[in-house]
């Protein structure tokens, strides 16, 4: 458990107190930020992005632009809590990089940027569910959960997403109710 | 104000119809057709069918922020922007423009514009039955319904016949069948399910949703492509709207001049002869107050917004509202609850899919409450509506675990099979759940705010608790796993089938409107949206309002003609 984890953990655990509000606060609420600053994180979100859906046969989240769609959707899109937490967990995760790995995320191998992105998708969310939801609630989805929600969203809702990695049926005219699963059927990607 | 004679005789017509919406179009069109020179007002800008989609046919790549409502958006419009998102918007208020007051938590889904939301509405259509008309009468609770099912079925037929709607014929009574174009087909757990319920209790069944989609060509309109994007308007005609089908048609009579832009604000009460004389309206453009003449007045402006002009429609004859002897209007304000349901998963027919977006779901016509002696916790009953299909991306997303080939592997092919279903439920009226006009605020152009003061009671909660339970136990019957009820316990409005605000009823002391949808107090006043309704039934409205609204032009065009108004 990390510090943050840590103190989150004991912020819950003893409820809203305003002692270990502010207790929590000093070390993650004030810390300053911009999420238009986002835009220079653009080339470790594009990165990030393609390790969570990358390129196989079909196109990866890198060459469907997906990080251009996940900075628009956190600036215009969701609450200052939940760009906190996002830029914070960004943040985060180029810092561990740099005292684990002792170089920046964009210069890590490829198996050294999926040990990072593990080690923060285990991090996120306690193994409880209530406990899961009062932080949700109040300081918005962790970091790898909404990273990869605007991941899976933006890939296939983008138009190489939809039509290559997914099956895309733009005026089906006819509907069929039951029909044979085809060999290596893609999910349709609007419903 | 000064109005000379030519203004006056330029601004007189046969007819003024208040609201283009679904009944509004209707009776615009009815009376048109009739060869009276009618005038249909609408508060908002206009939509032209085709021409004023401009999301119809976007692709989810064209929207930049996804399917996501921007926070802006969403502190603009907090109530609006919990029905629709980006694609739609532009069939919804703006709720900052247009303000109006809850007491209790009570979502006012509005589309101020040529066809209202008959652009945006679920489709549904199913006609009400004698088990409805004569359900008030029966539990002694409220007024009796004027009409019965003979009264009015004739006319069920006449509008179906109309607008187009696809359904399978079931021979029941509590859910008397129509005219039908081809029914939509279901899909293999749909068709499971239906076995089940079948094979378990012979008094339920499954069915095909009944919707205003065209399985075939039909007036010019359709056939539905299966896109299920109806909410942004269809290029293909495929779902009736009042823009797709009567207003046009109106139009062609040569007998309609559209306004829009006309809020209205009052019915002009004449004190000599008894009768509206007409009605007066803010231009929303220039803020002009005008006056319009009329010998009849159809009311179609919704729910609560007629009650909300009937109360702002003051005069000595009538201190507290038009037509208002009974004190009913604004009162029994009712709407369906469909919060309460299940979920469920099923292990079978992984080989099986389905091609196309059919824009329905399927129906568990009502199997509660239909003999007197079922001993229920609650009175009258609730249909159920859902639908089934395999998991796809977005279901799948937040319930993967890891990240990399495997996911996407797994997010980019079909899921196990699922079901969601949910009960719609009859809403008894309540004369505390009312519409009230504000004494201080008002709204941007003077008008009074609204004010809603509306919950779900005890007969809806104790219904509710039935439908969790009963939908949980018919997916386990059927075999589905990871059975989930639940029950949102969504606020008041939030089934988007508000009515009850100028109720019919035989005996004027105790309601509005008489089995004609006549004022009983102002006789060339008729009112057939969904305040009319006396009872709420637990089937989707729009239907019953086209019905009635048919029925009630055919009345006052008689009724006209033979010069009695």
């Amino acid at each position: 458990m990390n510090r943050r984890s840590y103190l989150k953990n004991i912020f819950i655990i003893t409820g809203i107190g305003a002692v270990s509000l502010s207790v929590f606060k000093g070390f993650e609420l004030v810390r300053p930020f911009d999420i238009r600053d986002l835009e220079k994180k653009r080339d470790v979100l594009a990165e990030l992005a393609e390790i969570i859906i990358p390129e196989t046969a079909t196109p990866g989240a890198k060459s469907a632009m997906v990080h251009d769609y996940i900075i628009n959707v956190m600036i215009n899109c969701n609450l200052p809590k939940q760009q906190r937490r996002f830029f914070s967990g960004l943040e985060d995760l180029e810092e561990y990089s740099l005292n684990n790995y002792t170089k920046k995320f964009l210069n890590c191998t490829s198996a050294e940027k999926h040990d990072i992105l593990e080690y923060f998708s285990l991090q996120s969310g306690y193994s409880n569910r209530t406990l899961d939801k009062i932080d949700n609630k109040l300081f918005g989805t962790p970091f790898f959960i909404k990273l990869r929600q605007l991941t899976v969203e933006g890939f296939c809702q983008s138009q190489l997403g939809a039509t290559k990695a997914l099956a895309y049926d733009y005026i089906p005219q006819t509907f069929e109710g039951c029909i044979s699963l085809k060999p290596n059927q893609k999910s349709w990607a609007t419903k | 104000m000064y109005i000379s004679d030519k203004n006056v005789r330029l601004n007189t017509y046969d007819a003024i119809v208040i609201g283009s919406g679904i009944s509004g179009g209707w009776a615009a069109m009815e009376l048109c057709k009739k060869g009276l020179k009618t005038l249909l007002l609408e508060r908002g800008r206009d939509v032209k069918h085709n021409q004023d989609y401009p999301t119809a046919m976007l692709n989810p790549w064209d929207f930049e922020l996804g399917f996501n409502n921007t926070l802006k958006d969403v502190e603009m419009n907090p109530i609006q922007s919990i029905a629709r998102g980006p694609a739609e918007k532009h069939f919804y208020v703006n709720d900052t423009d247009h303000p109006y007051i809850q007491e209790k938590p009570f979502n006012w889904f509005r589309g101020y514009h040529v066809g209202g939301r008959s652009l945006t509405w679920g489709r549904q259509c199913y006609r009400l039955s004698d088990l409805d008309f004569e359900a008030n009468l029966k539990d002694g609770i409220a007024v009796d319904w004027p009409i019965r099912y003979k009264d009015i079925a004739p006319w069920y037929s006449y509008v179906e016949t109309h607008i187009g709607v696809s359904g399978q014929k079931e021979n029941l009574a509590q859910l008397p069948d129509g005219e039908f174009l081809s029914p939509m087909e279901l899909n293999c757990i749909e068709k499971h399910l239906g076995d089940s319920i079948k094979k378990n209790d012979q008094n339920r069944l499954l069915t095909i949703a009944r919707v205003a989609n065209l399985t075939r060509g039909w007036d010019n309109r359709g056939p539905c492509q299966n896109r299920n994007l109806c909410s942004r308007g269809c290029p293909f005609g495929g779902y009736f709207s009042s823009n797709s089908s009567t207003i046009p048609a109106a139009m062609a009579t040569g007998n309609l001049t559209l306004r829009p832009f006309s809020i209205v604000t009052e019915i002009l009460y004449d004190e000599h002869k008894k009768k509206a004389k007409g009605v007066r309206i803010i231009d929303a453009l220039t803020n002009e107050v005008l006056e319009f003449y009329s010998k009849i007045v159809f009311v179609n402006a919704s729910t609560i917004a007629t009650a909300g002009l009937l109360l702002n429609s003051t005069s000595s004859r009538f201190p507290n509202g038009f037509g208002n002897d009974s004190n009913q209007v604004g009162h029994n304000l009712m709407d369906h609850h469909s919060s309460a349901g299940a979920t469920g998963m099923h292990e079978g027919y992984q080989d099986m899919y389905y091609k196309g977006r059919r824009p329905s779901g399927f129906l568990i016509p009502r199997f509660k409450n239909l003999k007197d002696n079922e001993n229920l916790s609650f009175k009258r009953g609730y249909n159920i509506q859902g639908h089934g299909e395999r998991q796809e991306w977005m279901d799948k997303a937040n319930a993967l675990t890891g990240f990399g080939k495997d996911f996407k592997q797994q997010l980019t092919t079909p899921g196990p099979w699922t079901v969601w279903m949910a009960g719609w439920g009859e809403c008894l009226p309540y004369y505390e759940n009312q519409v009230t006009l504000d004494a201080q605020l008002k709204d941007k152009w003077g008008q009074p705010l609204l004010k809603i003061d509306f919950s779900f009671k005890e007969n809806e909660s104790n219904m509710m608790t039935d439908i969790h339970d009963t939908s949980a136990e018919i997916l386990e019957t059927a075999g589905f796993k990871n059975v989930g009820p639940f029950n949102y316990n969504r606020p008041g409005g939030s089934t988007i089938h508000e009515m009850g605000t100028a109720r019919m009823g035989n005996d004027p002391k105790t309601s509005v409107l008489n089995k004609f949808n006549q004022m009983h107090e102002v006789n060339n006043v008729f009112i057939t949206d969904g305040s009319c309704m006396t009872s709420s039934a637990c089937q989707n409205p729009s239907l019953t309002y086209m019905a009635l609204t048919a029925r009630a032009c055919g009345y006052a065009y008689d009724q006209l003609k033979k010069g009695i108004l």
